[in-house]
């Protein structure tokens, strides 16, 4: 029996936290497929997500709406407002820099999405302080404390839910429709897209939104697990890239197996290995297989030797 | 339709084109002649708003469209066929085509377009759940065509279209330019294969070293000397000697 409830707990949270990883490295995909920019302020759309959470999720239960409203707005919300904050940085910095270069574009964008996270990291410091700002439970219900008898915590199992749907959305969106389709193109061939009458300027600040949208939903499902700071951004910043590393750079299908294979290795670390390694053995395992997959195969597991299109 | 006044194009110091006048008519073909480097390209992707000019201007449909960009004016109706093609290599055939009408949002329309470039191009139909990258040149050249007349395009510019083709799938690019004129479209076309061209062309332009040196109805350059010398590989050489 011990061993069964072992490796449900494993397997748990393994796909639990890998869904998130997944949601988290969607977005920094998406940018670098679509807009080649490896955006190193992803991890502050994630804490932007928490703190308009924290923030719509508190006034919304003062309201006294039925259980599921106000975590429902939170989440909604907090992408939203992320999304808007994403579109306004794109149109702001990263236009500005197109119409004036584009010569070293890959590493001025770099450099530019640091300035950005400083910014909004100290930003979010200036306002909202140091506090910790989080909530004990987001998803209330008899239903949902059922699930605790599984060793199941609540809350993550609605946010993995939430990641399932926005991915299943999102790659949906990409596929199925015409704006999608103008995305794919984006990536695939600049001029070939512009010939066929598709705005470039357009399709970049949709994306870069896109990414903030699914960076900000991560950050306010998680609430309840890490609560709304502002240097929180860094770890999930740093996940994702282990997971574009892990698979390649640009490939929305391989971060999101890739977001999995990372919540398993993590889940096997701290499970097994932390007991010889100590607390810090997850990080420990995740370099140790990003530095073994950049000496054998520098592309990632899935990755072409050629930059992929967003497939 | 399409006129240019003056045109000149530079990339950095160096001049590629230098006062360029050209002008299309309603329903005309028109086609752009000149050796490797002499401009042409340059010309219909400064048109086509891919290269900023550096002075003159550009008149589409009587309107000034000097520096106007590529997408809005494909969306008023020129759809440019590039010599490179710009095919969206991992997507399938059926997708590049219904990308061509992006901006068209009129479901039926489409889809009736999309059944006339399958007619016209049944090679494409037979392929439409293919990956566009694992196609031959010739396959990919016919789909660029295709997207470009997804959207009922005005004005279609064509670079190259027969380059790199088999000589069965340059007889049906050409097939498909004659098709055109019958379903009054104006046509701009930049060719190596010159006699081919000024037999679906109606009038021409000669260019080299990045000026027009020539202009004319195809009847005319087809029997002019230094035409029939440079680009039809015709000798006249005989000629020559007993005036030398």
């Amino acid at each position: 029996m011990d061993v069964l409830r072992e490796i449900w707990d494993f397997m748990s949270t393994a796909i639990l936290r890998g869904g998130m990883y997944s949601l988290m490295a969607v977005g920094l995909a998406l940018v670098f497929g679509v807009m080649n920019i490896a955006n190193f302020a992803h991890g502050e759309f994630y804490m932007l997500g928490a703190y308009f959470g924290y923030f719509i999720l508190t006034a919304t239960n003062k309201l006294g709406l039925p259980q599921f409203v106000p975590p429902i707005l939170c989440i909604l919300g907090a992408g939203l407002g992320v999304a808007v904050v994403a579109g306004v940085i794109e149109r702001t910095s990263f236009r500005a820099l197109r119409k004036r270069s584009k010569g070293q574009w890959l590493m001025n964008t770099f450099l530019l999405t640091l300035g950005i996270s400083v910014i909004l990291q100290n930003g979010a410091r200036l306002v909202w302080g140091g506090k910790y700002r989080g909530v004990t439970r987001m998803w209330k219900g008899d239903a949902l404390n059922s699930l605790l008898n599984f060793g199941l915590p609540p809350d993550r199992l609605v946010a993995f839910l939430i990641a399932v749907l926005c991915i299943g959305g999102f790659v949906l969106f990409l596929n199925k429709t015409s704006t999608g389709r103008a995305i794919r193109a984006v990536s695939q061939d600049e001029v070939g897209a512009s010939l066929v009458g598709v705005n470039l300027g357009f399709i970049h600040t949709l994306v870069f939104s896109l990414s903030g949208l699914l960076a900000g939903i991560a950050g306010a499902s998680l609430l309840s697990v890490t609560p709304a700071s502002a240097f929180m951004g860094t770890m999930p910043l740093y996940k994702s890239w282990f997971v574009l590393i892990l698979v390649g750079m640009g490939s929305i299908g391989g971060s999101i197996v890739g977001g999995l294979i990372l919540g398993i290795l993590e889940a096997f670390a701290t499970t097994y290995l932390s007991q010889f390694l100590g607390s810090g053995s997850q990080d420990f395992i995740c370099l140790a297989v990003i530095i073994t997959i950049l000496l054998i195969k520098p592309n990632g597991i899935f990755g072409k030797a050629v930059k992929s299109a967003v497939e | 339709m399409l006129r240019v006044e003056k045109l000149d194009v530079a990339y950095g110091h160096l001049q590629i084109l230098r006062q360029v006048d050209m002008h299309i008519k309603n329903g005309e073909i028109v086609a752009i002649l000149g050796a490797n480097g002499a401009g042409k390209t340059t010309l219909l992707k400064s048109v086509m708003g891919l290269l900023p000019p550096k002075a003159g201007k550009v008149y589409y449909r009587g309107k000034d469209v000097t520096g106007t960009p590529t997408f809005e004016l494909a969306r008023q109706g020129i759809s440019f066929v590039p010599e490179e093609r710009n095919i969206f290599q991992a997507m399938s055939v059926e997708e590049n085509l219904l990308l061509g009408a992006y901006y068209n949002k009129d479901k039926a329309k489409i889809a009736q377009n999309l059944k006339k470039v399958y007619d016209m191009f049944p090679r494409l139909a037979e392929r439409r759940k293919q990956l566009s990258g694992t196609m031959s040149g010739g396959e990919r050249q016919m789909l660029a065509i295709g997207r470009g007349l997804m959207n009922e395009p005005h004005l279609i510019i064509l670079d190259e279209p027969s380059m790199g083709l088999s000589p069965t799938n340059v007889l049906v690019v050409f097939e498909t330019i004659k098709t055109l004129t019958s379903q009054e479209v104006t046509i701009a076309i930049v060719e190596q294969n010159v006699h081919a061209t000024l037999n679906v062309a109606s009038r021409a332009y000669v260019m080299e070293h990045g000026a027009v040196v020539m202009e004319g109805t195809s009847e005319e350059l087809s029997g002019n000397d230094y035409v029939k010398r440079m680009y039809l590989g015709q000798s006249i050489e005989t000629e020559n000697e007993t005036e030398a």
